[in-house]
């Protein structure tokens, strides 16, 4: 007791400079912790002399008990700047350590991408949606009475020699890999009454050599819109809207006279090209158009097949290659890269914001 | 079909540039694909006439000629075997360029005069091949008669060659005058009539010509000419044959060629002698009946096949090809020549059966016009007349017991507005129709209008033909853009491209990219997987019930594919020569064929395959150790994705023992009912080294989309509540036997946890002796949320003792503390 007595001598001005002078001297925020426990922890030196009290005469305690009290308010309130300071500064220096070279390549996160076939379906069958059709699918193993007789394609007609087409082997019925997506004009009129307004996105086949522009394997988008008072000035808009969806609002249509069995009159149609605008350049091969597609307006025999009487029906319909409508958007020069499959081509799409 | 600008404009007069009047045509209907340019490289060269051709004296086999081409006359020695004095020939000067006739490639060169054997050759007479005209260089070229002197070539020969694609309705243009009459209607200007003779009535005889199959054949003209003398044709007639593609051959066969390409009607000329009894028998082939055409060919006619016999023995292939037995040869002194009309159909059946197609069956099989026999035929008569001086004709019959109807076709002038949302005033309209032979005429009363249809468009039957002739002519670049109106129909969405669509989202939010492979596969590639002896993968088929193709692309990959898998591990493999990661699925239709004579089912299917590092190859994981690749579980992780979103209460995992597949990794998932869904596995490394995929493992998986489908839970899932009170986590250590199923302590740990728990993951797999022999400790760390208050620990003390329950009753199982 004599000891704590002696050290506790209530040297309160002593303590005050020894606190103060080694306050200044802190280097780190881990010697100011330390200065903490030493001078106002609960061992600590102002602790102990508060502790210490109780060996005062009764009298002198009330004021040496605020005196105390005064000092440790003094010491907390000079040491709370020193401490946040020499905090920050710690701080400062832990970030500077993990400083970065900000321009080096971030991690890569696990990427992947649809198929850009399957992205333009998606937004064709959007487009379309806006305008009232509803996408349709259909086998893509077909009759010949879906994927010709039905579609004013006769056998032993050479309209039907036009496709080259990829026949299964069965023993009496023809059977065949559909070449093209109007099958399912005939199947969609014989599920539907009018008025019909369809899409039908799919797989079509054709025999055919493959090169840079060709390809047995592609994907077709079909249209057909069957009701009364449909005209082919209708087909004309729905076509030029489909093309400044996809090409900007500037975007015209043309028609040029050609043949298809199932419609009539039929058409082949293009797009004036976004490039330059119509005037001619490289990508439309100086023409200043690119060739969409065929369209017409439903023949009377494929409307009469379904059971329509085409004295009160008319429609239109349309039929154009997706890939080549991919190639025509983005550039993409040979049509055999949509079946390679090669992520390097695949990579490309994920990072477009079709 | 090619067309020299100067043959068209010998019928319609038009001034505009072949590139123009090109374009128009295309508008029209007619497209025209490509304009070739005749005579833009025949700069230094000039038509010219030999005055004197002289011995070369120090070369047998050259001879010196002097050629008079005006200011550009010239002296040149020449091997040429058959310049002759008094031709008009083509004489080229020193800088102009022209083809090495003696290379086999096309190989340009620039004309220098030279010294040949001691005497200056100042330029050059050239052959056909020098010019690019076509690839004679027997001799020089010579030029007709009539040809001007000093001129240059171009000026006379210089041409536009139109090749137009004649769509199979376009009989009617399948000719130089018929898509002269296209221009002559599209440009509003009159078509010249082709310079024909007219048949003497005296002349006409009966007996020459019998039909004996008037099914096949609806008429037969037949000319007798006599006192002809077979000789080559005039080097007009060549040229145009040659642009046309057609090789000359005589003053008669080229005539032949020629009138079919200017009107369109094949035509055949016999050497008269051959048909020895007198009279031409169009009949069908009897049962192994032989022919040797032309081509020198011995063929055994199928038996629908239309004959041209002598009464006895064919001599000729209706409407394809004719006989060598009555081949016009260099003899010949009379001919008959055959103009008729042969029946579509058969014609194209018997070339099929045949593989015989010709440019005259090319022809008939569209549909002739009936009516242009007489005209081809007296178009013929007149050409052979005028290029063999001397030669008569002796008799002709026509034998035509049905002549084609006059049609007509009426239609409410009305129609025309309504279908094409255009509106053409009615003067215009008529005016159109007159252009183009129709003879409209419009009822005031009725307002009905009224065409005759000419007999060279059996294309036009219906009130729509008629409304694409007016609208072609008058050009739809005036057609209106308006949109539908009327009721909009409900936009249905189909639920299975619904599903494909969330399905490929998934997909690629795990890192995979989608291909789209080819749907053919071979019979070893398919067999390997979907096999039923092998268990197959989504889908089982045996071998007879395999889609297979009867022309397929590659005749080795004839089968449409039962499985995606092995197109897709195929891409794996390729991409592997130049990617650490791949990550591949793809969405498609698989083909399983039913019934013979019926369609294959059509489900849609996903496959999946994982090969390669599991990190992105960057600087953060350049030294990816055996530890990252991909495998099981990086795609069973993705499958539980999947199926997670979609929902599925009670699918079953077991074992897969299928022979492509490593047997500890492989499982099949099965719906409730044992239908399976799919299945997915490591492919035994020896199969993926044989498949190309090696140092890796590959991982594949499919999943039938389709069942995925229908057995997908009725109705809308509940509503999404969100948690507002704070989850508590609670670990388990779960000590089972080895051999239990994780999947089995999961639900029983599920069953146990009741329905506070949001989440069960497994976190550690640990085995070691303080366990036991054959013991397996199982961490899983299980999350509790209730949706009305806080959790106490008093909840979490009951939970865990019904769980203690469940493990011990269900997996014989025990929690350690």
């Amino acid at each position: 007791m004599t000891t704590v007595n002696e050290g506790t001598s209530f040297d309160l001005d002593g303590l005050r400079s020894e606190a103060l002078e080694s306050l200044r001297t802190l280097a780190d925020a881990a010697a100011a912790h330390a200065w903490e426990r030493d001078f106002l922890g609960p061992k600590g030196k102002v602790t102990a002399l508060l502790r210490g009290l109780g060996q005062l005469p009764k009298e002198q305690r009330p004021e040496a008990g605020k005196a105390i009290q005064a000092l440790k308010t003094e010491l907390t309130d000079a040491f709370t700047p020193v401490l946040a300071q020499l905090e920050s500064a710690a701080l400062a220096a832990q970030l500077a350590a993990d400083a970065v070279d900000i321009t080096m390549p971030g991690r890569q996160p696990a990427v992947g991408g649809a198929h850009p076939i399957a992205v333009m379906i998606d937004e064709l069958v959007e487009v379309f949606a806006h305008l009232g059709f509803a996408a349709v699918f259909g086998p893509e193993v077909e009759t010949g009475h879906y994927n010709f007789d039905l579609l004013n394609i006769p056998a032993n007609h050479p309209a039907r020699d036009v496709w080259d087409t990829i026949i299964v082997d069965a023993p009496t019925e023809e059977i065949v890999l559909r070449t093209h997506t109007s099958p399912m004009q005939a199947r969609t009129m014989e599920r539907l009454q009018p008025p019909v307004r369809v899409i039908v996105p799919g797989r079509a086949f054709r025999f055919e050599a493959q090169d840079a522009s060709h390809e047995w394997q592609f994907t077709q988008l079909e249209g057909l819109a069957v009701d009364k008072h449909i005209t082919m000035a209708d087909l004309k808009g729905t076509l030029q809207e489909l093309a400044r969806q996809l090409f900007g609002p500037e975007r015209q249509i043309r028609f040029r006279c050609d043949f298809f069995p199932f419609v009539e009159p039929g058409v082949d149609f293009s797009v004036d090209c976004a490039v330059c605008g119509g005037k001619g350049c490289r990508v439309c091969k100086h023409t200043g158009w690119l060739e969409m597609g065929g369209a017409g307006m439903v023949h009377p025999n494929v409307l009469r097949g379904v059971g329509y009487d085409p004295e009160v029906y008319s429609g239109f319909a349309f039929g154009l290659g997706i890939e080549r409508l991919i190639m025509m958007k983005y550039g993409v020069d040979d049509i055999r890269a949509f079946a390679g499959s090669d992520i390097r081509f695949l990579r490309k799409f994920s990072l477009l914001s079709i | 079909m090619n067309v020299p600008y100067t043959w068209l404009r010998e019928f319609v007069p038009t001034d505009l540039t072949p590139q123009e009047l090109a374009h128009r045509m295309t508008m029209a209907g007619l497209e025209a694909e490509k304009i070739e340019q005749i005579g833009t490289t025949w700069d230094h060269i000039y038509t010219g006439l030999v005055t004197k051709v002289t011995q070369h004296p120090d070369a047998d086999r050259l001879v010196v000629a002097d050629v008079d081409a005006g200011e550009h006359s010239r002296r040149v020695v020449t091997g040429a075997p058959n310049i002759r004095e008094g031709q008009k020939v083509v004489l080229a000067l020193e800088g102009a360029r022209f083809i090495d006739g003696h290379s086999e490639e096309i190989k340009w060169r620039t004309l220098k005069p030279g010294m040949l054997r001691g005497i200056m050759s100042e330029g050059m007479v050239c052959s056909q091949r020098e010019l690019g005209l076509s690839d004679e260089h027997e001799g020089i070229m010579v030029l007709d008669p009539d040809a001007p002197i000093g001129v240059p070539l171009a000026d006379y020969l210089g041409d536009s060659v139109i090749e137009f694609e004649i769509t199979p309705n376009l009989v009617h243009a399948f000719s130089v005058y018929g898509i002269a009459r296209e221009a002559g209607a599209i440009t509003a200007l009159p078509v010249a009539e082709p310079e024909v003779v007219e048949f003497p009535a005296e002349l006409a005889t009966t007996g020459l010509v019998e039909i004996a199959a008037p099914e096949f054949a609806k008429r037969y003209h037949a000319v007798i000419i006599d006192r002809v003398k077979v000789q080559p044709s005039p080097d007009w007639m060549q040229r145009r044959l040659s642009a046309a593609g057609i090789r000359p051959i005589s003053n008669l066969v080229d005539v032949t060629n020629y009138v079919m390409l200017e009107l369109g009607q094949p035509l055949h000329a016999f050497d008269l002698s051959t048909i020895t009894t007198g009279t031409i028998v169009v009949r069908t082939a009897e049962a192994g009946e032989l022919l040797e055409t032309l081509d020198h060919q011995v063929r055994e006619l199928p038996d629908h096949a239309l004959l041209i016999t002598d009464g006895g023995r064919p001599v000729g292939l209706a409407g394809i090809m004719g006989g060598v037995n009555s081949e016009i040869t260099d003899d010949t002194t009379s001919i008959l020549l055959e103009s008729a009309n042969f029946e579509m159909t058969n014609i194209r059946q018997t070339s099929r059966a045949l593989k015989l197609r010709t440019d005259a069956s090319a022809r008939f099989e569209r549909g002739l016009d009936p009516e242009l026999s007489a005209l081809a035929n007296a178009r013929a008569a007149k050409l052979i007349l005028d290029l063999n001086p001397g030669a008569t004709i002796r008799s002709w019959q026509d034998v035509y017991p049905n002549p084609v109807q006059p049609r007509s076709v009426s239609l409410p002038f009305a129609k025309i507005e309504q279908l094409l949302g255009m509106e053409i005033p009615a003067a215009q309209t008529l005016e159109v129709l007159t252009r183009l032979h129709f003879a409209p005429t419009i009822d005031v009363e009725t307002n009905v209008l009224t065409v005759q249809v000419p007999s060279w468009r059996p294309d036009v039957n219906l009130p729509q033909d008629v409304i694409e002739e007016v609208a072609r002519i008058v050009g739809y670049d005036h057609l209106p853009a308006t949109l539908i109106t009327g009721t909009t129909p409900a936009v249905e969405r189909d639920p299975v491209f619904l599903l494909e669509r969330h399905v490929r989202k998934t997909l690629v939010a795990t890192g995979a990219f989608e291909a789209r492979t080819y749907v053919t596969v071979s019979e070893a590639e398919i067999t390997r997987w979907s096999a039923p002896e092998t268990g197959g993968l989504a889908h089982a088929l045996p071998s007879e019930k395999l889609v297979r193709l009867k022309n397929p692309i590659q005749s080795d990959r004839g089968i449409l594919r039962a499985s995606l898998v092995p197109s897709l591990v195929s891409a794996v493999a390729e991409n592997l020569k130049h990617e650490k990661t791949v990550r591949l699925f793809e969405i498609g239709h698989v083909y399983l064929g039913t019934e013979p004579d019926a369609l294959p089912q059509e489900p849609s299917t996903l496959a999946i395959a994982f090969a390669g590092i599991r990190e992105p190859f960057d600087r953060f994981h350049a030294r990816p150790t055996a530890e990252d690749q991909l495998d099981y579980f990086d795609l069973k992780g993705v499958i539980d994705e999947l199926l997670a979103r979609h929902d599925h209460p009670a699918l079953t995992w077991a074992r897969a023992e299928h022979p492509s597949l490593h047997p500890g990794r492989a499982a099949t998932i099965s719906l409730e009912d044992g239908r399976r869904l799919g299945i997915i596995g490591e492919v035994r490394p020896d199969v993926a080294a044989e498949l190309g995929v090696e140092d890796v493992r590959l991982v594949i998986a499919e999943i039938n989309l389709q069942l995925l489908f229908e057995a997908r839970p009725e109705g809308i899932s509940h509503a999404v509540k969100f948690d507002r009170f704070l989850p508590v986590e609670q670990d388990y250590a779960i000590v089972v036997d080895a051999s239990t199923p994780v999947a089995d302590v999961e639900t029983a740990l599920r069953w146990g946890a009741g329905p506070l728990v949001t989440s069960v993951t497994l976190f550690d797999v640990f085995t070691g002796e303080q366990l036991g022999e054959h013991k397996k400790s199982l961490a899983f760390r299980v999350v509790y949320t209730a949706p009305d208050r806080a959790l106490t620990d008093d909840d979490i003390a009951k939970v865990r003792r019904k769980i203690e329950r469940t493990l011990k009753q269900q997996v014989d199982g025990t929690l350690r503390a």
